[in-house]
């Protein structure tokens, strides 16, 4: 993608190629190597054969009519990087090439066919000046994190709700027991005569010893 | 009069695992790195040791000595110290609440991504296509693509603090379900909360020991780590080095928001608060040394995969500008290569040379970040291209969660404590209304931090709402304890409980080092704000897909000001409020009430 773009910005003059054969047709890029690594295969004729093959497929494809055939992809200036530049003849007219927004559109519209038979991708199989088309987003219907949100929040309301009925429970246990004479710890609300307050009526906690009162 | 028995913790271990859990926090894991890479590497142990040493463990301590022996929250505890001085506590409360209200926003974010992962493509892995589907959107290709998604589909951030947009959802829905989460962990206050730090204390370590393998078997992780440990010792003739270790120490154990005295006033007379106040610091420090070893090994990984990535690319441009067969030049001969075509082909390769990047591990490396975009940003980042990306994603962010929850139980007790101690409340509302109301107040002041322009008002909070103050209340706490309250009263209150008088190097570091450092400190601050002119703060700009310095405006300039006034100014007013209500009394109850703290 970003080769794409890089030489897109190139100046035309690189290269000995002589371009105004080919202002109506596309370089193609193929980086068999980085794609398949130790799988790829070699690119001989009839890898070109079959890409000629594809295209003319595009074409037929695309003008919904049987005339396109080998013949009409012409292929020039092929290089090791394995690229090249191809036009395409009208079949009525092999002297006359076939419009450049027309090649597009056909490529675009099969260009999963022409990927898959080469098993590349976009990325690997550039057609330069044809951007790819990226695949749709798959947005389904309810966004997936809202699902898990749901989840876990309908949880946590769980949690919060058997706890707050546990102690609403609890304290009316506890009502029901203080109706009943109640058993004293006798320590408690005497206070030992600790409770000094100051001369202001404050009671400062700080020196009190409420130690018999904790659970360790 | 009858009084209910103070709750507390059903053993010892709970009280740790609680100071543990609140201590151990984000900050571990994302300020401790990057001020390590700043300051030299392993270097930086040096002073970070020796400021843990002169002024972590004894404020520590003291925190818990004063909450143990008054059993009562910040605001209870400091009167019966100094009636003059209960201004402190509330100080304290006002600050907690300041850190309540914006860092719940960091949780309901890790919430966001953590519910994000369970997708089978990351959604910060990718651009979103846009309309023709013929590229991507502008926006993500101008930045990454993680970014985008922080700041554009977490945070759909604003261009500046002045424009105001509306509330984020799904923001406002995982801010909710923080505050459900703190609400039912801290619903029947420590029996509760004891509970839960079993779980919030530990689990965090079982995710960093999980991505501390995962992270040291990563492709170039070494490079991180050799890169951080590598000391830089010139580095400790730096002043800043200094500061910065003391300031990491102070906010990374958590001093002065009164939790750690709500923690202990819940504790046993005769808990050994000392050994604790010693182990739990350096389970902290030890914490964020781990944290650090395991971001380091991240940062390499994602470096080496930046400057792998740029080495491809140039490969590319070599081959398809030279239309070379593609297996001549790889990743190891491309510097020969360079040279080579530039001398056979110099026009060309002239020609070449705009688009040529230099690809540099090292500049990679030195990228340092902190802070929220260490954490969401970078580590996503280095999360999406790990294999399995989705399952570490997941256990990163509830790590996150995990750490982020530990510190907002301390936060929140330390707010409900002080108002538990308070008669009036503690008799007309139950423990779980008041809880309630305390959550649901932070949940709806804390919805405006999920506006458009929440995350500038998030920034400011975090940079100003706790930390000047912070300072001066613990200053305040320790010369208070040392000179107002009196040492040797406050040895016998310890040896009280303990059954032993604190040793020499207490006594020095609260008489002396603590004091002086914290007003060195303090003194910095002060002279940092005045020379760093107006406050600015970084705003997205979504052309040029990254931050940009702005100014703040004049009301966020005033309510900084706000914010740094309001807590520090309780102190004062405070002691005013007291010395008028004396004065109204007859005989002065001072000494009374002071020689009636000691005695039993």
């Amino acid at each position: 993608m970003f080769g794409l773009l890089l030489l897109l910005c190139l100046p035309p003059a690189l290269g000995a190629v002589d371009f105004s054969d080919y202002e109506n047709g596309y370089q193609v890029r193929l980086s068999i190597k980085t794609a398949l690594g130790d799988e790829a295969y070699e690119w001989n004729e009839s890898e070109m054969f079959l890409f000629r093959a594809t295209i003319a497929f595009a074409m037929r494809q695309f003008t919904k009519t049987e005339a396109y055939g080998i013949d009409n992809i012409v292929v020039r200036n092929q290089t090791q990087r394995v690229s090249f530049w191809f036009i395409v003849t009208s079949p009525e007219n092999p002297a006359q090439t076939v419009e450049k927004e027309t090649v597009e559109k056909a490529i675009r519209r099969s260009r999963n066919r022409i990927n898959n038979a080469f098993l590349l991708t976009d990325k690997t199989l550039e057609f330069l000046g044809i951007p790819p088309t990226l695949a749709a987003p798959i947005s389904p219907a309810t966004p997936p994190w809202l699902i898990v949100f749901g989840v876990v929040i309908g949880l946590v309301c769980a949690g919060i709700v058997a706890l707050l009925t546990s102690s609403v429970v609890k304290r009316r246990r506890g009502n029901k027991a203080k109706q009943l004479p109640e058993e004293e710890d006798p320590a408690k609300g005497t206070d030992k005569g600790i409770t000094c307050e100051d001369r202001n009526g404050v009671y400062n906690q700080g020196f009190s010893d409420d130690d018999r009162l904790t659970q360790l | 009069m009858e009084k209910d028995a103070r709750p507390s913790w059903d053993n010892p271990m709970q009280f740790v695992l609680a100071c543990v859990s609140y201590a151990v926090g984000l900050g571990n894991v994302w300020r401790f790195p990057y001020l390590c890479q700043m300051h030299g590497g392993g270097g930086f142990m040096i002073p970070y040791l020796l400021m843990l040493v002169l002024e972590g463990i004894p404020l520590f301590s003291m925190e818990l000595a004063i909450g143990q022996k008054m059993r009562m929250g910040s605001i209870g505890a400091w009167s019966a110290i100094n009636p003059y001085l209960g201004g402190v506590g509330i100080a304290s409360v006002i600050t907690s609440l300041y850190l309540c209200l914006y860092y719940n926003v960091i949780n309901a974010w890790s919430f966001w991504y953590l519910f994000h992962s369970f997708q089978s493509v990351l959604p910060w892995a990718e651009c979103p296509v846009n309309a023709n589907r013929t590229g991507y959107l502008e926006e993500c290709e101008v930045a990454t693509a993680t970014q985008y998604f922080f700041y554009r589909e977490t945070l759909n951030v604003s261009s500046s603090i002045d424009e105001n947009g509306g509330m984020h959802m799904g923001q406002a829905l995982c801010l909710l379900l923080a505050w459900m989460i703190v609400y039912l962990f801290t619903v029947r206050g420590v029996k509760s909360t004891g509970k839960v730090v079993y779980f919030t204390a530990t689990f965090p370590y079982v995710v960093l020991f999980v991505y501390l393998i995962r992270g040291v078997t990563l492709h170039g992780a070494l490079n991180g780590v050799k890169y951080m440990f590598t000391p830089k010792l010139e580095q400790l003739a730096n002043p800043q080095t200094w500061i910065n270790a003391a300031t990491q120490i102070f906010f990374s154990l958590g001093l002065g928001f009164g939790s750690l005295i709500a923690f202990a006033s819940y504790n046993h007379h005769n808990n050994n608060f000392e050994r604790q106040a010693i182990i739990v610091s350096l389970i902290n420090s030890g914490t964020s040394i781990f944290a650090s070893l395991v971001t380091f090994s991240i940062y390499g990984f994602k470096a080496t995969f930046n400057y792998e990535s740029c080495l491809q690319r140039m490969r590319l441009l070599l081959l398809n500008t030279f239309d070379m067969a593609e297996d001549t030049i790889t990743l190891d001969n491309i510097d020969y290569w360079f040279s080579e075509l530039n001398r056979t082909h110099p026009l060309q390769f002239a020609n070449l040379i705009p688009k040529l990047e230099t690809c540099d591990l090292e500049a990679e490396l030195d990228t340092a970040v902190e802070g929220t975009g260490l954490a969401f940003i970078v580590y996503s980042e280095a999360i999406k291209n790990m294999p399995a990306s989705q399952l570490w994603s997941v256990l990163y962010f509830s790590m996150l969660l995990l750490l982020g929850m530990g510190s907002m139980l301390g936060n929140v007790t330390a707010i409900i404590t002080p108002l538990r101690d308070f008669k009036v409340l503690a008799r007309n509302f139950s423990n779980e209304t008041l809880n309630g109301l305390v959550c649901l107040f932070c949940l709806l002041l804390g919805l405006g931090f999920t506006t458009r322009s929440g995350n500038y008002w998030f920034t400011m909070f975090n940079e100003y709402g706790a930390t000047f103050s912070l300072l001066f209340i613990v200053l305040i706490e320790v010369v208070t304890v040392s000179y107002l309250y009196g040492l040797k009263r406050f040895e016998k209150d310890i040896e009280d409980m303990l059954g032993h008088k604190p040793n020499w190097y207490w006594k020095i570091m609260w008489a002396f080092v603590s004091p002086l450092l914290l007003i060195s400190l303090f003194i910095f601050y002060i002279v940092d704000y005045i020379r760093g002119g107006t406050p600015t703060y970084q705003a997205w700009d979504q052309e040029l897909g990254k931050s940009v310095v702005m100014e703040y405006p004049w009301y966020g300039q005033a309510f900084i000001a706000l914010l740094l006034v309001s807590s520090v100014c309780c102190v004062p007013a405070a002691a005013l409020y007291a010395f008028c209500t004396k004065k109204q009394k007859v005989a002065p109850p001072r000494e009374h009430s002071i020689s009636a703290v000691t005695g039993v």
